[in-house]
């Protein structure tokens, strides 16, 4: 059994046992193992924007008397939710489903990439995993990777289900718009997800990796809900990453800020990928 | 022969509190079973967690495979098949597809050997996680730390939740690891088992490796629990003056004691009287650990 190798050959004998592949196995599985979630998560968006869709031709034949109605409401209360004109299927949906939908989306991701390190701690599962040859920095890119693509998935389906909606009730909403729409809030859901990534790689607990991404997606919503309302915190809107999201189904995607956003959400990958490297795993 | 294993002053500690290792000095030679032994909490776990790269070791160094375990954890991993002590499988996933999912992370293509080995252990390789028993999930461990057929097994607590038919069948294939020149790693609680495959034994306590001894060497170190009965009462102040007998008992017609000594001796005394029944026990594990440590610290029991 004993062979006489150098500690380069060893090295070379041990990578041609576990080629390559293993990230693509890894992406791949996870994929797979969350296609039920993107289903459930996808199916129940993607009905509500659906269910909105339908209802806006309840109300467009009364728009004008809702705008009149709704510009009885404070000018502020308006603008923050970006309301502008109901009578606009565009402006209607971004209002009423668009503008807010991150918010419930992005736990999609923080709730995976959560788990991916800190969940797999505290589920006793990531020994068995990691005693593969498996390099730690294809567990923390592998699963955002599994993660982006799900979310993909789920974004893919919302749309689908939205646009279907506005052809059969005949809403006038192009696949374009839809389609800026939905892929609009996939930047925004991986950034709190690749910060829930980083916090699982930091602190060994699930509770804590989904506790701060969450705390700060509500805050800075509300700090960009709020900010657009009030003179005093508009000029605080630019830290929160809401205030770059914008409305692309009225006015296209923003390629900067999706851009932007999506270079951030990298950046804290890459923080995790270092932060992982170094520590201990707990089971 | 070359070293499977090779430390030197490997030393894992958690802050100031928390123990793990100190200095383990571990040498496990390729195509050795060695029992790795020790009381819950004596750092055997954490010898081998650091040995796979997923503790961070704070002091010396270690080797598998003359592969150094803070840089080339990756490449050990691929020749080693690990089943971690206190593991968990995913719950929706049934056994064959975690054996698929590993198969692809190791470039295994045929998983022959995967279902041979789950047809003796008897592994239900079709139903979720979930809904399988403990000693279930144990044998779905042992498939997926062997079906690569790896040149060194790293296995805690192998035969856990195992009934006994099935420990003989895992102890078989051990046998045939070492038949085909491949290293065993492992921990156990059972001296039985220990006794029956390992060539040799560490002993670990407090973090530190207390000795390295032969299997024989080990079990010749313990003692035996006596319970004699007899047809009439009998006087077991005979006994009591026996050399190696401790903890003497005696209820009329019964008397049981520890014997540290040979049985001769004991056996020529009890054969004085009608003896009507004899029994001879091993002791567990624990108990020989800390006999052998008190003899170890000049103690007397």
């Amino acid at each position: 059994m004993s062979v006489v190798m150098t500690r380069g050959e060893k090295r070379r004998h041990a990578a041609r046992r576990a080629p390559g592949g293993t990230l693509w196995a890894l992406v791949s599985h996870t994929v797979r193992m969350l296609s039920r979630g993107v289903l459930i998560w996808g199916a129940a968006i993607g009905l509500y924007s659906a269910a909105l869709v339908a209802s806006f031709t309840t109300i467009e034949g009364s728009a004008d008397e809702l705008n009149q109605l709704m510009e009885a409401y404070p000018k502020g209360l308006m603008e923050a939710f970006g309301i502008t004109d109901l009578a606009d299927p565009a402006n209607y949906m971004q209002s009423q489903v668009f503008g807010f939908v991150p918010l419930a989306l992005a736990f999609f991701t923080i709730m995976v990439l959560a788990g991916a390190i800190a969940g797999a701690e505290e589920r006793g599962t990531i020994d068995v995993l990691l005693g593969n040859p498996l390099p730690r920095w294809q567990l923390v890119v592998g699963n955002f990777a599994a993660a982006a693509i799900s979310l993909l998935a789920i974004c893919a389906l919302v749309g689908v289900l939205t646009w279907g909606t506005a052809v059969l009730v005949d809403v006038e909403l192009s696949l374009r718009q839809v389609a800026d729409a939905v892929l609009n809030m996939w930047p925004i859901c991986l950034l709190f997800g690749a910060l829930a990534l980083l916090c699982s790689a930091l602190f060994h607990r699930r509770g804590l990796a989904i506790a701060i991404p969450a705390f700060l997606l509500f805050g800075m919503y509300l700090l960009d809900t709020i900010g657009r309302a009030s003179d005093d915190l508009e000029d605080l809107r630019p830290f929160s990453v809401f205030y770059y999201y914008g409305s692309a189904i009225e006015h296209g995607i923003d390629w900067a800020h999706f851009g932007g956003i999506t270079l951030v959400a990298l950046a804290l990958v890459l923080l995790a990928v270092l932060v992982f490297r170094r520590r201990d795993i707990y089971t | 022969m070359s070293l499977a294993i090779d430390t030197e002053r490997l030393t894992k500690t958690y802050g100031r509190k928390t123990r793990g290792i100190e200095e383990v000095d571990l040498a496990v030679e390729e195509g050795e079973v060695f029992g790795f032994l020790g009381p819950n909490g004596a750092g055997k776990t954490t010898t081998v967690r650091t040995l796979l790269g997923f503790l961070r070791p704070t002091g010396g160094r270690g080797e598998v495979f003359g592969l150094d375990i803070r840089k080339d954890s990756v490449e050990i991993r691929g020749r080693v098949g690990n089943l971690p002590g206190e593991f968990a499988l995913e719950d929706r996933m049934t056994g064959e597809g975690l054996l698929r999912y590993f198969a692809r992370l190791r470039g295994v293509k045929d998983l022959g050997y995967a279902h041979e080995l789950s047809e003796r252990l008897g592994a239900e390789l079709h139903r979720p996680m979930r809904r399988l028993s403990r000693g279930n999930k144990q044998k779905i461990g042992l498939v997926q730390a062997m079906f690569h057929r790896p040149p060194l097994l790293m296995l805690d607590e192998p035969t856990g939740g195992l009934d006994p038919l099935v420990q003989e069948e895992f102890l078989d294939i051990i046998d045939e690891v070492r038949d085909e020149g491949r290293t065993v790693f492992f921990s156990s609680h059972n001296l039985a088992e220990v006794e029956r495959v390992c060539d040799r034994v560490g002993i670990i306590r407090g973090g530190r490796l207390a000795a390295v001894e032969t299997t024989d060497t080990l079990v010749d170190k313990s003692f035996r629990h006596v319970v004699l009965t007899f047809a009439q009462d009998v006087d077991p102040k005979p006994f009591e003056s026996l050399e190696g007998v401790r903890e003497l008992k005696s209820d009329g017609k019964k008397v049981s004691f520890t014997l540290y000594d040979d049985l001769d001796e004991m056996v020529k005394l009890a054969a004085r009287h009608r003896l009507v029944h004899m029994e001879y026990e091993r002791p567990s594990l624990e108990e020989v650990f800390l006999t052998y440590y008190e003899r170890e610290n000049g103690g007397e029991r």
